[in-house]
């Protein structure tokens, strides 16, 4: 199996003015496939949108990184230093969560497109509209309601949508998205998900999927990833990981999602996210953890149980509960 | 704690956390010796009277001189040590700046948040001042004052204030918008809270630091402007103990005797460098998104 | 660009150049003193009675205040302001024929400093937190703070020493020999049209030190704001994402940072510009002898000439408006975003 991204004990970082980290993430292992659609889910802060940055080549200038990040067998992430020489477009692409500030606004979307497909594959004005075109109509977006027009002017789901189109043109075989559906309703949505399998299974594309809508992960991907507090807590098969969670967290999770008619009280998760701030010992999870016990003093090592990984002392012995 | 204890342990906070700059430092070192120096001017200038404009007697043989170690800056046309006149052009200096920036800033708070606070034809009447005198320039407000009542130094001050006023009503007016549209002062104004209560408590409090760091920075400009006024004759009268004057006495021989032009202007600059400088550091202060590391990343 | 913004901006504008006026007015009427000696231009010598008489009738001082105002008003804005007293001309006229000389002066200051100005400010950007960006940004600083006159005077000193006169905006003997004309009354423009190269270069000589003494200000400013905006907006996510798409360096640079800082820039230069006119004026006459508005400006204030004051009130009250109208417009056309 190629592997489009491996992550090696990556941590990151962010350095403010008097010198001091704050750990976003703080040491996650993972792979990502070829042909894979890999979700990360967690709530905010938790770091997902810095490791969907770290793969797309877009972390600030005063991130610090640690471990090491590969994608396609490239080393972009060496402990501190980054290379990202010809991945941005070409190989990683990214959709953002925020189209609104994400398209340039002194620029309409045909010369966005253009400045994107020549920069990556030197296409001229007539093959970069042609190639704006075709990638507009799988969106569903009518190229010449939308190709002359500037951001400001479309509405927000045009704008999401007209956003991914130029994501998609790169012809990039990995794409971060960062929340990709949060402005679009739930036809669009659906499309979206379809249009994703698609490309998966026809163009061998891997998706890293980033978001907190745990319905959509389990209905889309391959994997799922969780996240709290800057550690994978758990990660496993898409929807089995929410048939049968095992780690706490993610029983928490599963629990607190209203399901459509049917009449449960809504739960939510007590306690707050810890801050995003400097080293951490002890299991991330414990301060908010209905059933933490003494172990629970240090962090756990991530376990296998048959296909899941899990970072949860209950599961010492193999198989208990 | 109370409210102002608040603000002004804040405060203290950002101030304390300049000292690691080195910008802040340089321009506090300015500005605190340039004031000291103002201060003890009739202490520390060697010729005091002459310092103050008064003519020394053996004025003709004394005029123009260069540079030399009796008169550190050589002196003017009229024979006075230009260093002592400098000395006390400090105080002059200060004084202007002083009163005009206090004075425009306190006016033009009050009216720029009273615009924003009292909506309808009051915040209409005040806009239309604010536009009105934000167009005119300082100088010729200047001009028209001094044909009417005369030369003085309170012609440039009245001037600049009636402009200046205008400036941070503009800048307040701007921020006590979006300020009173907000959920916690809409909810005060309908609980029929006291208006006064009100304005002090919400919209004052979060309107001033900006402006307040503005009209730090603006003070250099303040000075420049003062003195350019100084210097086309509309203000103080000649022989004042004020930089823009001196250097206006300094034109017609300027060939001869630069000095005399040179030395004020060095001081111009440093000072108004000095306040620039402080304001500039604490600009900063508001824009957090500047203040970490950067490299271009890409 | 709609009809209706226009009309409402021209309204408003003209709204303000009447309360200018009306100001004015009122410190003429309500300063210490006899308004009517003020508005004779204090009057000496066996006819000064019949001026100040005269200059009563004129004003009116005898109706109503408001009826005073109106009257006041409605002279101005017809250009009948009288005669100068320091001039013994009509003020509007005289103060339009003076005005192309400071005109020409700002604008070539600032084809000098806009450039360089933003150049500076970019390559400073580009190089954030770096040895040069320090330097530039410490250069920048201090020429914002630069007192124009003395920069001026300095200029003057240094041509001076080295035997070149550059007094006054041309060479009178010079232009009478070549046969030169105005016809704008833009020197360098009118050089250029009737081919005149001797007088293109005279003039054009003696217009650089004023220019770049008025140039500093801009300079500096612009070097500080170019920076600032365009390191502000390399940090957008309008700059960010496009970079994951693999958008070249290059085009990052020039059409999306460079690009968000334009409206900025043409804001803040606009504003300097009408600052600067101030600037000029204190500077072409008393250091370089040009004759142009500071030329005025000093004879209004030595011959306590109140009518050319106003009008001088008046222009430069006009020329601020109308410098903010076009930047506020400029800004609007570069900027899609915003459709008056």
């Amino acid at each position: 199996m190629v592997l489009a991204v491996k992550a090696v004990d990556l941590k990151i970082g962010y350095m403010d003015e008097e010198e001091k980290i704050y750990w976003a993430v703080r040491g996650v292992s993972f792979q990502v496939s070829e042909s894979e659609i890999y979700c990360i889910v967690g709530e905010s802060g938790c770091g997902k949108s810095t490791i969907g940055n770290a793969i797309a080549g877009i972390l600030p200038s005063h991130a610090v990184t640690s471990g090491k990040l590969y994608i396609y067998d490239k080393k972009v992430i060496d402990n501190e230093k980054m290379d990202y020489t010809g991945i941005r477009g070409r190989v990683v692409s990214y959709i953002p969560q925020n189209p609104g500030t994400s398209l340039n606004p002194y620029e309409t979307i045909e010369e966005q497109f253009y400045h994107v497909l020549s920069s990556v594959y030197g296409y001229d004005k007539r093959k970069s509209v042609e190639t704006a075109r075709r990638y507009l109509a799988m969106v569903e977006l009518d190229p010449d309601k939308v190709l002359d027009y500037y951001p400001h002017e479309l509405s927000g789901g045009m704008q999401q949508r007209a956003a991914i189109s130029i994501a998609l043109a790169t012809g990039a075989r990995i794409i971060v998205a960062d929340e990709p559906t949060s402005s679009l309703d739930a036809h669009l949505r659906l499309q979206l998900i379809r249009l994703m399998r698609k490309l998966r299974d026809t163009v061998r594309l891997s998706l890293i999927l980033i978001t907190h809508d745990l319905v959509s992960a389990g209905r889309i991907c391959d994997t799922i990833a969780v996240m709290y507090a800057g550690k994978i807590v758990e990660e496993g098969r898409g929807s089995l990981l929410l048939t049968e969670p095992l780690h706490p967290y993610t029983q928490m999770l599963v629990d607190a999602v209203p399901i459509l008619g049917l009449k449960k009280p809504l739960k939510s998760i007590p306690g707050e996210p810890p801050q995003v701030g400097g080293e951490i010992s002890w299991c991330v999870f414990r301060e908010r953890c209905p059933v933490a016990f003494e172990k629970c003093g240090i962090h756990p090592p991530e376990l296998y149980i048959m296909e899941r990984k899990v970072s949860c002392w209950r599961y010492m012995n193999h198989g208990a509960r | 704690m109370n409210s102002i204890e608040a603000n002004i342990r804040g405060a203290a906070y950002l101030v304390r956390k300049q000292f690691r700059k080195m910008r802040f430092k340089t321009g506090l070192a300015i500005v605190l010796v340039i004031t000291i120096l103002a201060l003890l001017s009739p202490i520390i200038a060697p010729f005091p009277e002459e310092g103050l404009g008064y003519i020394p007697e053996n004025a003709v043989a004394k005029a123009r001189l260069p540079p030399n170690p009796v008169n550190i800056f050589g002196t003017d046309t009229r024979g006075r040590d230009l260093f002592s006149r400098v000395l006390f052009g400090a105080g002059s200096a200060l004084v202007e700046i002083l009163i005009v920036v206090l004075t425009s800033l306190s006016i033009g708070i009050i009216i720029g948040v009273s615009a924003a606070y009292f909506k309808g034809v009051v915040e209409h009447v005040l806009n239309y001042l604010i536009e009105l005198f934000v167009s005119v320039p300082a100088i010729i407000i200047a001009l028209a004052l001094r044909l009417a009542i005369g030369p003085g130094l309170y012609v440039v001050i009245l001037g600049l204030i009636t402009t200046w006023w205008s400036w941070y009503a503009r800048i307040t007016y701007i921020y006590a918008r979006s300020i009173v549209e907000m959920d916690y002062v809409v909810l005060a104004r309908l609980s029929g809270l006291n208006s006064l209560k009100i304005i002090y408590r919400h919209v004052l409090r979060n309107t001033i630091p900006p402006v307040l760091v503005q009209a730090v920075t603006d003070m250099g400009s303040v000075l420049l402007e003062a003195t350019s006024i100084n210097f086309i004759g509309l203000g103080v009268p000649l022989n004042s103990p004020e930089w823009g004057v001196i250097m206006l006495e300094g034109l017609p021989v300027i060939t001869i005797a630069p000095w005399i032009t040179m030395f004020p202007g060095i001081f111009l600059l440093i000072t108004a460098l000095g306040f620039s400088l402080i304001g500039d550091s604490l600009r900063e202060e508001l824009d957090p998104r500047m203040r970490r590391r950067w490299r271009l990343w890409f | 660009m709609s009809i209706n913004y226009v009309v409402k901006r021209v309204f408003w504008c003209i709204l303000i150049v009447f309360g200018i006026i009306v100001f004015s007015y009122l410190i003429l009427i309500f300063s210490p003193g006899d308004p009517a000696v003020k508005w004779a231009g204090n009057p000496r010598g066996p006819y000064a009675s019949m001026a100040i008489e005269k200059a009563r009738e004129e004003l009116g001082l005898n109706d109503p205040l408001y009826l005073q105002i109106a009257r006041f008003v409605y002279n101005v804005f017809n250009g009948n302001i009288g005669d100068s007293i320091a001039y013994k001309q009509p003020v509007l006229p005289l103060i339009y024929s003076r005005l192309q000389s400071t005109l020409e002066l700002l604008v070539i200051a600032y084809v000098i400093a806009v450039p360089l100005g933003i150049f500076l400010g970019i390559y400073s950007a580009l190089r954030r937190g770096s040895r040069s960006d320090s330097l530039i940004q410490a250069v920048g600083t201090i020429l914002a703070n630069m007192p124009t006159f003395w920069v001026a005077t300095g200029l003057f000193l240094v041509f001076s020493m080295s035997g070149i006169s550059l007094y006054g905006r041309i060479n009178t003997r010079l232009a009478l020999s070549t046969g030169f004309h105005p016809i704008t009354g833009f020197y360098l423009l009118d050089s250029l049209i009737q081919g005149n190269l001797l007088v293109f270069i005279d003039v054009l000589l003696r217009l650089l030190p004023p220019a770049l003494a008025v140039a500093v200000y801009p300079l500096g400013v612009l070097i500080r704001l170019t920076r600032t905006l365009m390191a502000e907006a390399l940090l957008e996510d309008f700059v960010r994402v496009p970079v994951a798409w693999g958008v070249r360096r290059d085009i990052i640079i020039w059409r999306y940072a460079l690009k968000a800082s334009i409206p900025g820039v043409i804001q803040i230069s606009g504003l300097s510009f009408a600052y600067s006119l101030i600037d000029a004026m204190v500077v072409e006459y008393t250091v370089f002898g040009r004759e142009g508005l500071g030329n005025l400006l000093y004879d209004a204030l030595n011959y306590s000439d109140f009518r050319l004051a106003i009008g001088l009130i008046t222009v430069v009250a006009v020329f601020y408006l109308v410098v903010n109208t076009l930047t506020d417009i400029i800004q609007a056309l570069v900027d899609p975003r915003v459709r008056l």
